[in-house]
């Protein structure tokens, strides 16, 4: 009687629970997986901030993820730690600058992690990502002959220490992306930490008072993740900017008319309203000739 | 040769019970428009159906349409005059007449599809003269002028004739003899007068073909001139003046017929005027079909994107039964008619004629608004009805009042005038006996 009594109730747990079970698995399966991009940027040795980028998979191809919330820590998970809350665009893109609350914390050490959590949604799984960084400098400077001269640091026992073998980006900044310097895509650090880029871009326009900002840059190294420099220098053409608006063109303001239009118009207008002046004056002429009969 | 028979012949009728209730119909028509036109001032054009995607519609059409009808004037007087064609003489006045009324109600379209009529000054006090509006508004007077002047220097032979028969006739033919008297007494036929307008008309039909060409191509650029698709061709000029050679031939046709048939014409207008001019609509409607497979069939090779949804729209969507109907009776069935002898009789030709002015009327309504509709760069959240464009009933009655105007503009000046030269067609018979 027992033994069967504890079949009943094993059938009567399983009846129950498999339902639940699987619409447990079911609601998990739902659930898309959020894929996380964390980077470490560093703004002329000053502005740091973090870059999100989500973005998820959907028929076998990676679709940026808009309006995907993150909580955003320095070190630690925990508020203390707190760095800023980030919510991503339609590319699935977000930034966050490091607080000055958290300014004591960044100088205690050479080593950070930055760390990125996201809750359960209806649509996604939650999330939890981490970018570690140790802590870098990037200088740039000019030398003779048009040359940039930049140099990588790093912190080391709380000295700033040159690095061997580093990939440094030297460009000139322009407006929507950078253009490289020369036709060599990028340089590596020799001992001292330093690359030396020949500029070839002569005659480019610059600002008013031909400056051009140069840039040496750092891109997605596991170590030091972005960093970039910049500085201006008065290598570029003066930019001499001449407004057309109130020229004479075809779409200006009506006295603004060009003046081969204007020629022509008044020619055409003349030479045929001069004819049917003459025509008027023929039935003037076909008046005085009938009285002379 | 008869003259007094010809002159009989060929002087203006009195309306007779047909002439009467045609007339009366052409004033209904009109009544109707100037009371719809009333409505449009008194509303403003709110009571069209156009608006932000379709600014131009019926009014503009019929503008286009009035343009091209108004052609026919220097196609029968200066280009047949100045090659020396002779049996063009009969459908010279009634080209004439047409080109004038249809010039004037041209004019008088735009006006109407002004929003604010009485600023119409401040066109010329401070228009742009970049802009191919204000061309338009010189060369359509420019155009007006000389096709009035081109009616009136060869009705000089003509008005000394009237005023001669109705020197002694009842009270109605002597408010017209002031008339004839006011515009031609002077007219004596001496040497000297018939040298001065036999040279201001040679003078008048070179002058009028290039203004011609000008107006029909300036008219042509308000549309070519805009970035738009449907209109954004350099071959715009062309197409616009072979459409207008052939619609206003078609009108010459159909005038033709009718007033053969109205006054008893059948000397005069004889079944050769007909051959030779089926001949001439034939190689036109041959043209203006060249032009329209130019204008549809290259855009339609590339289909660029924004293209295509206007393309589609004219060849299987929305305007298809009106583009193909345009295409069909404007071109291909007349093209039918008259390429045969027998289409080119009296009645075939006056329905070829027919269908080829029907068929233009609906051709310019499809060039003017179904690319309004497709705009380059749509505008964003505009309510559903933007996106169609059907004409009010004051749109209607204004645009079908204008097209009664000109008919009634015609009705009267045949009233009044002569529609065949009578001078000249004497002077051709006793040279032909000579």
């Amino acid at each position: 009687m027992q033994r069967r009594c504890n079949f009943y109730l094993l059938l009567f747990s399983f009846c129950v629970q498999l339902p639940i079970s699987f619409s447990a698995k079911a609601q998990d399966s739902a659930r898309k997986s959020l894929l996380v991009d964390l980077s470490y940027h560093c703004l002329n040795n000053a502005a740091i901030y973090v870059s999100v980028h989500a973005k998820t998979k959907e028929a076998g191809k990676f679709q940026p993820v808009g309006g995907a919330r993150f909580r955003l820590y320095l070190d630690k998970d925990s508020t203390a730690c707190f760095a800023g809350d980030a919510v991503t665009d339609s590319k699935g893109s977000a930034i966050a600058f490091l607080p000055p609350s958290l300014k004591d914390q960044w100088n205690s050490a050479a080593t950070h992690t930055f760390i990125a959590v996201s809750d359960e949604t209806g649509v996604f799984s939650p999330s939890r990502t981490e970018a570690s960084v140790v802590k870098a400098h990037l200088e740039i400077d000019t030398g003779q002959g048009r040359t940039i001269i930049a140099k990588i640091v790093e912190m080391k026992n709380g000295e700033w220490v040159p690095v061997k073998a580093v990939e440094i980006k030297v460009a000139i900044k322009r407006s929507g992306s950078d253009l490289a310097v020369s036709d060599k895509d990028s340089y590596t650090t020799d001992s001292t930490g330093t690359i030396s880029a020949e500029f070839h871009r002569d005659g480019i326009p610059g600002d008013k008072s031909g400056l051009l900002t140069l840039v040496a840059k750092v891109e997605d190294n596991d170590t030091y993740g972005n960093l970039r420099m910049e500085k201006s220098e008065p290598w570029g053409a003066v930019l001499k900017l001449t407004d057309t608006f109130d020229n004479r063109s075809l779409w200006a303001a009506r006295f603004k008319t060009p003046l081969w239009l204007l020629l022509m118009e008044y020619s055409i207008f003349l030479g045929v309203w001069s004819i049917v002046v003459y025509l008027i004056l023929q039935i003037i002429k076909v008046i005085k000739a009938g009285r002379l009969v | 040769m008869d003259i007094n028979a010809i002159t009989t012949d060929l002087l203006p009728m009195r309306f007779g019970r047909w002439g009467r209730i045609w007339t009366a119909i052409l004033l209904l028509f009109c009544a109707v428009g100037a009371f719809a036109y009333f409505l449009q001032l008194k509303n403003g054009l709110v009571v069209t159906d156009m608006g932000d995607y379709v600014s131009w519609g019926i009014y503009i059409s019929n503008f286009v349409f009035f343009v091209a009808i108004s052609l026919v004037g220097s196609l029968i007087t200066a280009v047949l005059r100045l090659a020396n064609v002779h049996w063009s003489t009969p459908l010279t006045r009634i080209a004439e007449i047409i080109a004038v009324s249809a010039i004037i109600f041209a004019a008088l379209i735009i006006v109407v599809d002004m929003g604010r009529p009485e600023r119409f000054l401040n066109l010329l006090l401070h228009g742009r003269l970049q802009s191919p509006i204000i061309w338009d508004v010189v060369v359509i007077s420019t155009y007006f002028v000389i096709s009035l002047l081109l009616l009136y220097f060869p009705l000089l032979p003509d008005l000394k004739i009237l005023i001669r028969v109705n020197a002694n006739s009842s009270s109605s033919s002597s408010r017209l003899n002031k008339l004839y008297r006011f515009l031609g007494s002077f007219w004596k036929g001496n040497p000297e007068q018939v040298r001065i307008s036999e040279r201001a008309i040679n003078i008048m039909c070179i002058t009028i073909i290039p203004v011609a060409f000008c107006i029909h191509t300036v008219t042509s650029w308000l549309f070519a001139t805009t970035y738009r698709p449907g209109w954004d061709s350099t071959n715009f000029g062309a197409y616009f003046i072979s459409g207008a050679f052939l619609v206003g031939a078609g009108a010459v046709v159909v005038a033709m017929f009718v007033f053969r048939k109205a006054y008893h014409l059948e000397k005069y207008i004889t079944e050769l005027h007909f051959d030779k001019m089926g001949k001439i609509l034939v190689m036109l409607a041959l043209l203006y079909l060249y032009f329209n497979i130019n204008e549809y069939l290259v855009p339609a090779f590339k289909m660029r994107k924004p293209e295509s949804a206007h393309l589609m729209d004219l060849f299987a969507g929305e305007f298809a039964p009106l583009f193909w109907f345009a295409i069909l009776t404007g071109m291909l069935v007349p093209i039918g008619i008259l390429l045969f002898k027998k289409g080119r009789k009296p009645l075939p030709m006056f329905v070829a004629g027919l269908m080829v002015v029907v068929g233009a009327w609906f051709k310019r309504y499809l060039i003017v608004t179904p690319t309004l509709l497709h705009p380059f760069l749509p505008m964003q959240d505009v309510p559903e009805r933007y996106h169609h464009y059907f004409p009010s009933w004051q749109e209607w009655a204004i645009a079908m009042g204008s097209l009664a105007g000109a008919l009634l503009v015609i009705t009267f000046l045949a009233r009044i005038f002569p529609i065949i030269p009578i001078q000249e067609t004497i002077t051709e018979q006793y040279a032909k006996e000579v």
